[in-house]
């Protein structure tokens, strides 16, 4: 390394605020950090000391089964976005202070915890890695695979069991942490015929399936219609590939009837039938009821997180906020460590609003609407840092709103399947446009915003078809829409630099407004993970 | 062979939505019901004052209105009918039937309710939540889902009488007209069919875009001619082939087959023969709507059933039509922006081939075919591709 370049870094860790900004710390084209985020002593310590605690639970996984992870990241291309985890965490909490800083690492770390014990038991029992293993047999006839989008709630019905969400670790997670881990899979599904329009998530997992690149696992699948069209029709590619016996959970459409949730409920009891039919294990009501409560209790610290935005001082937003909700809302309803994780996150986040602190620049309170971009995870975080765009509330995070009921089995039954119904994307997405368009204009109010951003997600057909209501509507309101295009997750469609540009023409041009951190306006992220 | 009997005044009926037997119906005191898909139950809604207006939108021009409301990655016939809707061309229609089973379908109706589009002051709609897969259960839904979506809004605000005889009558009527399909059906067996592709499709959209009770004598009159006609000398047909996917209301696609002198002998599409043109055979002891609905659910063949077992049907009755109609390949069409039939066709294309040993074309076309270059090439070439594989096993 030339002295010159020796000099430069070194003055950069010693003397960070000679820097004009965050971008000075990218470097070109992968925009990976020469070095950590100064964030002033006592934040950037915690920072430090929470990442240090996320290499210690990455080493103490690959510790416990080395030769098998090992053979993990040889066996499947999704593998090696597990190793750029640590700069996927960094990403996420890119100018972050205070209790916002506090709650992603917490939120964060929890994730990775949970993550890491998910792969230990899929890659335990996987019959690719372990061909003719007798303990892997073993392990399979209690792994109940279930399609992502269907919450773990079921599961916990059979204790003795693992619940394992099909898609999540090989494709959903690896599309976030990695923008580039899903190009090869839907150029696969291209390749086989799939035409370029569908929407990349279901594509992708189309993608894995004609790869044999899921692993293979399980006694029996569950799969359902959600959350749109392009996810009941890759079920059929999977269910081809993958040869698990499947049962199909219809969970219904219009989910504010009343009239369909007989129906709901009805399938809700054929899927338990259908596990515990290859399972051999009987629902356990007693350990289900618990689950229940434990949810309700998460989902109230949610409701807790969501009264906090609406404050002047909004602690808990971007990426920390939603995507956790998915995680949790998903994979981990339910567990009492992760109801620790909530009520610990919460404290923070009151605290620092009770203290009338707010440790960032807040120009603007914005609504995002439409489904987030997943190979642009710290978009809100760009938002904020570039432009002083908080986006106190989104659609993607406001789902699963009502209580279970547990003072029955009946009741129980009716409230995991309403939960269900309004699951992650489904509760807007589904129901009727009314759900999609009048419910963006009361959250708007609500939250007192005073712009919205649009995803304008090109291959999601649903929205797509009433994108005229949004325009007119807004324009009815006298509401500031800035339409950003995305392609879900499909970065060789629309970059994060193309989401980038919507963003900065419209706070120039429409806004008016000049941006908090100049440097960060415009930058190269291509070939970043 | 000579023009066939009244299919001059079909294309002229089929020039408009709202045709001259449409016109005719409402001057009647009918009240029409607009409706896009198979999961509606045709026969059951052509009862009493009622009658079906299976929605096209013909000579379908610039699509910009659409556009800016729907986007321009929405299926074609979706966005078509919006823009058709927004110029007027539905107004005769009282009722819309939806469901909400594609997602791009259901949203021209929330559109159409939304902007208030419909200048029509009784216009109403109603849309079902119909389920993937058959089970008991779900026929219960889709039964209950029927009534209230469908049937409470007809009869109470229109007066449609839906009681057990009034049902009864028009499944009678709807059973009469799909005797004339069966009929004409097996001419298309014949080997040198007296009919051809278009003609069939002409035939088929008349009976699904005209009250059944108007369209019916014509149809009629129709077969009587078929049954006389006089097939050319020498079969013009170089191969015969069954059509499955998505729908089509352009009969300009068959003409595109035709010139490559490709027979269909089978048309497994949404607006085709099958499943939809076949007699619903009624018993005595349960009500008449219960067992429509039950035949409409469980006969579907849409690829949005997603168990194994309807997926496994689907081919099934597919190998079956080709069996039956001696057909010696598939086409499998997609309308662009279908995801249902995007996925079908990805992967049947590949099963039928190699599983069920027949020779598949996979395509995706636009709403208007007319004119479409591309198609006429892929066609022409899989003609070729059946003849060699005619010719390698030793035919000719």
């Amino acid at each position: 390394m030339k002295t010159d370049k020796i000099k430069e870094l070194a003055a950069r860790y010693l003397c960070p605020s000679r820097e004009k900004g965050d971008a000075d710390r990218y470097q070109d084209g992968t925009a990976i950090e020469i070095h950590r985020e100064w964030r002033g002593l006592a934040d950037t310590a915690y920072d430090y000391t929470q990442w240090c605690k996320l290499w210690g639970t990455l080493i103490k996984w690959v510790a416990a089964h080395p030769v098998q992870d090992v053979k993990a990241i040889w066996r499947y291309r999704w593998m090696f976005s597990y190793l750029t985890v640590p700069s996927f965490f960094d990403r996420l909490t890119q100018g972050q202070k205070g209790a916002a800083l506090r709650a992603t690492r917490n939120n964060l770390n929890y994730l990775a915890e949970h993550v890491t014990e998910n792969l230990d038991i899929i890659l335990s029992a996987d019959m690719n890695l372990h061909p003719g293993s007798k303990k892997a047999e073993e392990l399979n006839k209690k792994i109940i695979c279930t399609d992502e989008l269907l919450p773990a709630l079921i599961g916990k019905g059979f204790p003795n069991c693992k619940q394992v969400l099909y898609q999540m670790i090989p494709m959903y997670l690896p599309s976030l942490i990695n923008q580039h881990s899903p190009v090869h899979y839907i150029g696969q599904s291209e390749i086989h015929g799939l035409p370029a329009d569908v929407c990349p998530l279901p594509s992708f997992e189309a993608g894995l399936a004609i790869e044999d690149d899921f692993p293979k696992i399980g006694c029996c699948m569950l799969t359902s219609n959600m959350p749109c069209d392009g996810s009941i029709m890759t079920t059929m590619i999977q269910d081809r590939r993958i040869g698990l016996p499947t049962n199909v959970l219809n969970v219904p459409l219009r989910w504010l009837r009343d009239e369909v949730q007989e129906y709901a409920v009805a399938e809700f009891e054929e899927a338990i039938k259908f596990i515990e039919d290859h399972t051999g294990e009987k629902f356990d009501w007693d350990a289900f009821k618990q689950a229940c409560e434990i949810w309700n209790q998460q989902n109230e610290c949610k409701f807790e997180k969501w009264e906090l935005n609406k404050t002047a001082i909004p602690p808990h937003t971007g990426a920390a906020a939603w995507l956790y909700r998915i995680f949790e809302h998903q994979k981990v309803c339910g567990e009492p460590k992760a109801l620790a994780n909530d009520r610990k996150v919460n404290a923070i986040l009151q605290k620092q609003v009770a203290e009338g602190k707010c440790p960032k620049t807040i120009k603007h309170r914005a609504i995002l609407w439409n489904t987030p971009c997943n190979n642009y995870a710290n978009f809100n975080n760009w938002l904020l840092e570039c432009w002083g765009v908080d986006s106190v509330v989104e659609m993607i995070d406001l789902h699963g709103d009502m209580l279970i009921d547990t003072s029955s089995h009946e009741s129980m039954l009716l409230g995991a399947a309403k939960m269900y119904q309004t699951s992650t994307m489904r509760a807007h997405t589904k129901g009727g446009y009314e759900q999609m368009v009048y419910t963006l204009w009361e959250k708007y109010e609500e939250y007192d915003c005073d712009m919205l951003i649009m995803f304008d997600q090109i291959s999601c057909k649903g929205v797509g078809a009433i994108s005229g209501l949004f325009e007119e509507g807004a324009r009815a309101r006298g509401i500031k829409m800035c339409t950003v295009r995305q392609d879900l997750m499909d970065p060789t469609s629309i970059t994060r630099r193309d989401m980038r540009r919507d963003v900065n023409i419209f706070m120039q041009t429409v806004m008016g407004e000049t941006p908090v951190d100049p440097t960060l306006v415009d930058f190269d992220d291509d070939q970043s993970w | 062979m000579k023009d066939l009997k009244h299919i001059r005044y079909y294309e002229d009926l089929l020039e408009l939505a709202d045709n001259e037997l449409v016109r005719k119906a409402k001057e009647e005191g009918g009240v029409a019901v607009g409706y896009t898909c198979y999961y509606i139950p045709e026969a059951l809604l052509n009862t009493g004052r009622a009658f079906t207006v299976r929605l096209r939108a013909p000579n379908t021009g610039s699509l910009d209105i659409s556009q800016y409301y729907m986007s321009s990655f929405i299926c074609g016939y979706s966005r078509a009918l919006f823009e058709r809707a927004f110029e007027g061309g539905y107004n005769f229609m009282d009722f819309y039937a939806s469901s909400d089973t594609c997602q791009q379908m259901v949203r021209v109706v929330e559109n159409l309710h939304e902007l208030d589009i419909s200048d029509n002051p009784n216009f109403t709609y109603g849309i079902i939540d119909s389920p993937l897969k058959i089970s008991e259960h779900g026929i219960k839904l889709y039964i209950e889902q029927v009534k209230k979506e469908y049937i409470k809004p007809l009869s109470e605000k229109f007066g449609v009488d839906f009681s057990e005889d009034s049902v009864r009558k028009a499944i009678a009527e709807h059973n009469e007209m799909c005797a004339v399909f069966e009929e004409i059906s097996e001419i298309r067996k014949e080997d040198n069919p007296r009919i051809t592709p278009r003609e069939f499709h002409i035939l088929c959209m008349v009976s699904y875009c005209c009250p059944t009770g108007l369209i019916l004598p014509y149809l009629k009159e129709t077969l009587e001619d078929l049954r006389n006609r006089e097939a050319d000398a020498v079969s013009p047909w170089r191969k015969r082939v069954v059509v499955v996917g998505s729908e089509i209301d352009d009969y300009a696609f068959d003409e595109i087959l035709e010139n490559c002198r490709c027979y269909v002998a089978a048309d497994r599409y949404c607006f085709g023969a099958f499943p939809g043109r076949q007699q619903i055979v009624l018993n005595d002891e349960e009500p008449a709507i219960d067992q429509v609905c039950r035949y409409y659910l469980k006969s579907c063949q849409c690829p949005r059933f997603m168990s194994q077992e309807k997926v496994q049907e689907r081919r099934d009755y597919l190998k079956k039509l080709v069996d039956d109609y001696k057909a010696d390949g598939i086409i499998y069409e997609q309308a662009k922006f279908c995801d249902f039939w995007g996925y079908e066709r990805t992967l049947n294309t590949q099963v039928m081939q190699e599983e069920y040993g027949v020779p598949t074309l996979g395509i995706d076309r636009e709403y208007v075919v007319r004119g479409s270059g591309q198609l006429s090439t892929r066609v022409q070439a899989f003609m070729e591709s059946l003849e060699i594989k005619t010719i390698q096993k030793g035919g000719h």
